[in-house]
């Protein structure tokens, strides 16, 4: 029989064992998920990191280097034979190919060459016109739901006495957060495409991604506002101050990083989602970059690619094979990665500040 | 400064201003302040307004949905289509019966080929994966093994074909009978497609004289009058056009009269099957083939009280679209506009990513809470946050490029074949985009239920260990009952989050619109189906603006954020009736 270390050490009991193995079975559920997660991400990153990395080119001029991959437009991918050698190649480069050595096949009295060649849709370029589509989607619809949203919460917590308008308020906001994003696109695009006339615009995508981010900033802001001390407002109150200078002076400059973190949350949904966006501002295919247009007004009424709605094309469109493959995974990549960096961002902040703020 | 509304104090000392003035603007009577509490409060009314906007929209769209789908459905009955289909429905119930009968012979054949074929089966795989292995490796083997393991194969095929030979010359007599089952409902057939001509006939007509009424209204707006003229309506007079329809009946009643004969004439001698022990299943289906005929009179019931002219009612066109179980666009014969199906295929992919899901997050977060360190706890829970932070989109093209294909892959391992369903071989299926809905429903499961057992009150728990409990007695019997309500409001938004999850459900769930095989038992998870939210993302941008299909997808669009407000409803309402109270 061994003796425990010290008197106090608790008998593995049979009921310490089963709790014990509880115990390890909630962890093992734990790690479960963390392993799910992780296998996305790095399969994900894997993949997907060698076709953007893989695509630096050094150039003749300032600042000598580029990234093809994250500055050009997507072109169709052509892959053919060639003097034995089996080449893939972008439209413009494939074009170029083709009539140089039909010319210099020519000139040197031969027939012509024939080019056998499969073709990929946007499976070569880059994906630039669709980062460019969606920062421009983010930046719109964070500017409308911030403004809407830190308004709604400076009524709701400073203003607001218990009452049914503000209960009805706060039913609405609860509901809203539940409402499907596709549902959003198509309220988006029964309201602004279709009766507002917009057609599939930067500015239909703009209200509804930010119509459907408005309950996240909004809960996000009041929370940040609730967290500065009551003191603060009856000391401004008690000094003559009135509610908005109090306000403007002793609340928002303290609630506001909270607010702007919390935020940050808000950025990453709408960045990622695609679903409002497929029928309200997203073009399979653009030719022109946004700021290309003839009139500032064009600007607004125009669709634009998206890095989500992109990857919803290239894994959905086209076949799986190992040509396609790297734009899909190369796009998956950046989007995953802006994503997961915004998040990641509010996160840390969040926790960050929870710690700062002591009052 | 005298005025006559100021009284002059009897004094006359001019009072002193104010040492602070406020200044008073007002504008439509509100003070400044006053003005930004209606500009705040107005914001907040957004979030309301945003609310009625969707659902005014939504039922703009898709309110006129049930209108045309009525005059779809006055169409498929006055053209005749209805009729036809009664029919049809007649055809399609004997197609079934000889399905089955195909069924019992690939059991015969499987059965048979068991009994007598195992060692014919284990030397041709035998024979097989020798040839496969000196093929492969083409250095290693001598040419002289790999012809001896080639003559091998071809002799183990031979004795493979030999026997299915004999198999298939026992159950001659059985095939003949088939045959004859099977030819017996070719005259109905025939009559079927004879009428379904005539029937789409009548029915194109009719809606290219409708095309040519709004154009002619078109015309007349803009003023051309001339163009209007020249554009000739010939109106269909349904009643006269299915006349030539309905006029079949006696020929019809023939024609069933020797189809009937012809049935209970073959199945009046059954054939006797090889395998005895499936003899009980060819007698089930004797049984089956007479009920099957005394269905007919009720078929010639029907048709022949069967009145173009009936109208069809409101309550018939939600009901095709509220119970209808078939979705069925851009068809020669009657498009169909049944939420069934999709209904049911978000559910069943719901249910499985919440069997996941559930006990994956609801463990880790009282893991996480209860069980785990401070340091882990500060680890971990940023952790499955981010997870969140995933968009669907890239899981949709996770699940394609990588999940589908290595579910695929696990379920054709042979010891994993127990579990229903396995193997299998599409590779989005339910199961695929449930696996993946799982992973977006676990974040939030997690922090929800967190939060709820995080806000049991300590007291509880110091009692519960005052009073002896284990750790794991306190969390069993205490703090989850105490956090239950919180924990299924958290399952309950999981569930909406699932429900109304777009982009992974359309590509990976397969997309196939057909109720599931739910007669499969758990291997309905992995049929492909195809969801609400899939639906209207996959067809919205191929439909004609204001077409029955548009407003269809509307309608479905509506179904969902019903469906959505009423699981928030709920969720809230379950946590505002069990909160326990502090005491």
């Amino acid at each position: 029989m061994s003796t425990p270390a010290h008197p106090f050490a608790s008998r593995p009991t049979a009921g310490r064992k089963f709790e014990n193995a509880t115990f390890w079975f909630f962890r093992v559920a734990t790690y479960i998920i963390l392993l799910a997660g992780l296998a996305v991400f790095g399969d994900i990153i894997l993949k997907g990191s060698s076709t953007v990395f893989g695509a630096f080119k050094s150039t003749e001029h300032f600042p000598y280097v580029t990234n093809t991959f994250l500055s050009e437009a997507p072109e169709t991918l052509y892959v053919f034979e060639d003097g034995g050698v089996k080449r893939e190649m972008g439209d413009t480069e494939y074009r170029a190919y083709r009539e140089s050595r039909i010319a210099s096949a020519l000139a040197a009295g031969e027939p012509a060459p024939q080019f056998k060649s499969e073709s990929y849709v946007y499976s070569a370029g880059g994906i630039w016109p669709c980062i460019v589509g969606t920062v421009l989607l983010v930046v719109g619809s964070m500017a409308i739901a911030l403004t809407l949203g830190v308004a709604s919460a400076i009524f709701l917590s400073e203003y607001a006495k218990d009452g049914a308008f503000v209960r009805f308020v706060r039913l609405a906001i609860l509901n809203l957060a539940g409402v499907p994003s596709i549902v959003f696109g198509l309220f988006g695009f029964g309201m602004f495409v279709i009766f507002f006339d917009w057609n599939v615009s930067l500015l239909a995508g703009w209200f509804t991604l930010a119509f459907m981010v408005l309950p996240v900033v909004i809960t996000a802001s009041e929370e940040a506002l609730k967290a500065v001390p009551q003191g603060f407002r009856e000391g401004s109150l008690a000094l003559g101050a009135t509610k908005w200078q109090t306000i403007r002076s002793n609340v928002l400059p303290y609630a506001l990083p909270g607010i702007l973190t919390s935020s940050i949350l808000g950025i990453a949904r709408v960045a990622g989602e695609t679903a409002p966006i497929m029928f309200t501002a997203a073009y399979v295919v653009r030719d022109k970059l946004p700021w290309d247009v003839e009139k500032v007004s064009d600007f607004f009424f125009q669709g634009v690619m998206a890095l989500p709605y992109h990857i919803y094309v290239v894994s959905s469109k086209i076949p799986q094979n190992e040509y396609t493959s790297r734009v899909q995974y190369g796009t998956a990549f950046v989007f995953l990665g802006i994503v997961a960096l915004i998040a990641l961002a509010s996160i840390l902040l969040r926790n960050n500040l929870r710690g700062r703020y002591k009052w | 400064m005298p005025s006559d509304v100021q009284p002059v104090s009897p004094d006359a000392v001019p009072a002193k201003p104010f040492a602070v003035r406020k200044a008073r603007t007002r504008f439509f009577g509100l003070t400044f302040d006053e003005c930004i509490r209606v500009f705040f409060g107005g914001n907040a009314f957004v979030a309301v307004i945003v609310l009625a906007l969707i659902t005014f929209f939504l039922f703009r769209e898709g309110s006129a949905f049930f209108g045309q789908n009525r005059e779809s459905l006055r169409v498929y009955r006055q053209a005749g289509l209805e009729y036809i289909d009664i029919i049809r429905q007649q055809e399609a119930d004997h197609t079934a019966l000889t399905r089955y009968l195909f069924a019992i012979r690939m059991k015969v054949v499987a059965t048979l080929r068991e009994e007598r074929g195992a060692v014919i089966q284990a030397d041709l795989e035998a024979a097989k994966n020798a040839v496969q292995q000196l093929a492969g490796a083409e250095g290693g083997a001598t040419s002289t093994t790999l012809v001896s393991a080639r003559a091998r194969l071809a002799e183990a095929q031979k004795a493979d074909a030999a026997l299915g030979a004999s198999i298939n010359g026992e159950l001659a007599v059985f095939d003949t009978f088939a045959e004859r089952y099977s030819d017996t409902v070719l005259p109905v057939r025939g009559l079927v497609s004879d009428l379904g001509e005539i029937a789409t006939g009548i029915k194109s007509r009719y809606i290219e004289n409708e095309d040519y009424k709004v154009a002619r209204s078109q015309f007349i707006q803009a003023g051309k009058q001339g163009e209007a003229d020249a554009i000739q309506l010939r109106e269909i007079d349904f009643k006269t056009e299915v006349a030539a329809i309905t006029g079949i009946l006696p020929a019809y009643q023939q024609i069933n009269g020797e189809f009937t004969a012809a049935l209970q004439e073959t199945v009046r001698e059954l054939p006797v099957l090889p395998v005895a022990s499936l003899q009980p299943r060819l007698d089930r289906f004797k049984v089956l083939t007479q009920d099957y005929v005394a269905m007919f009179p009720g078929i010639e019931a029907r048709l022949k009280a069967w009145d173009p002219l009936t109208p069809v009612t409101w309550s018939k066109s939600f009901s095709s679209f509220i119970f209808g179980r078939e979705w069925l666009t851009a068809s020669f014969w009657q498009d169909w506009y049944g939420v069934v199906p999709l209904f049911v295929g978000s559910l069943v992919i719901s249910l499985i990513a919440l069997i996941i899901a559930v006990p994956l997050g609801v463990c880790a977060a009282i893991y996480i809470n209860q069980v785990a360190g401070p340091r882990e706890q500060k680890l971990v829970k940023p952790a499955i946050e981010f997870i969140s932070a995933i968009p669907s989109v890239v899981l949709g093209f996770f699940g394609i490029a990588v999940l589908g294909q290595t579910l695929r892959a696990l379920s054709q391992f042979e010891s994993l074949s127990w579990i229903p369903g396995f193997p299998y071989s599409e590779r989005l299926n339910a199961l695929t985009a449930g696996v993946l809905l799982a992973l977006i429903a676990v974040p939030t499961i997690f922090t929800l239920a967190e939060d709820a057992i995080n806000n049991v009150p300590r007291a509880f728990k110091e009692a519960s260990f005052a009073l002896g409990a284990s750790r794991l007695q306190t969390i069993v019997r205490i703090v989850v009952p105490a956090a239950l309500s919180g924990i299924v409001s958290a399952v309950l938004l999981g569930l909406g989050r699932v429900m109304g999850e777009t982009m992974v459900v359309l590509l990976c769930a397969g997309n196939r619109i057909a109720i599931p095989d739910f007669t499969a038992g758990l291997a309905v998870a992995v049929q492909p189906v195809h969801t609400m939210t899939g639906i209207i993302a996959q067809e919205m941008g191929e439909v004609a603006r204001g077409g029955i299909h548009y407003r269809a997808l509307f309608v479905v669009g509506l179904v969902l954020f019903f469906i959505a407000l009423l699981l928030n409803y709920l969720a809230q309402k379950i946590v505002r009736k069990y909160r326990i109270s502090v005491g």
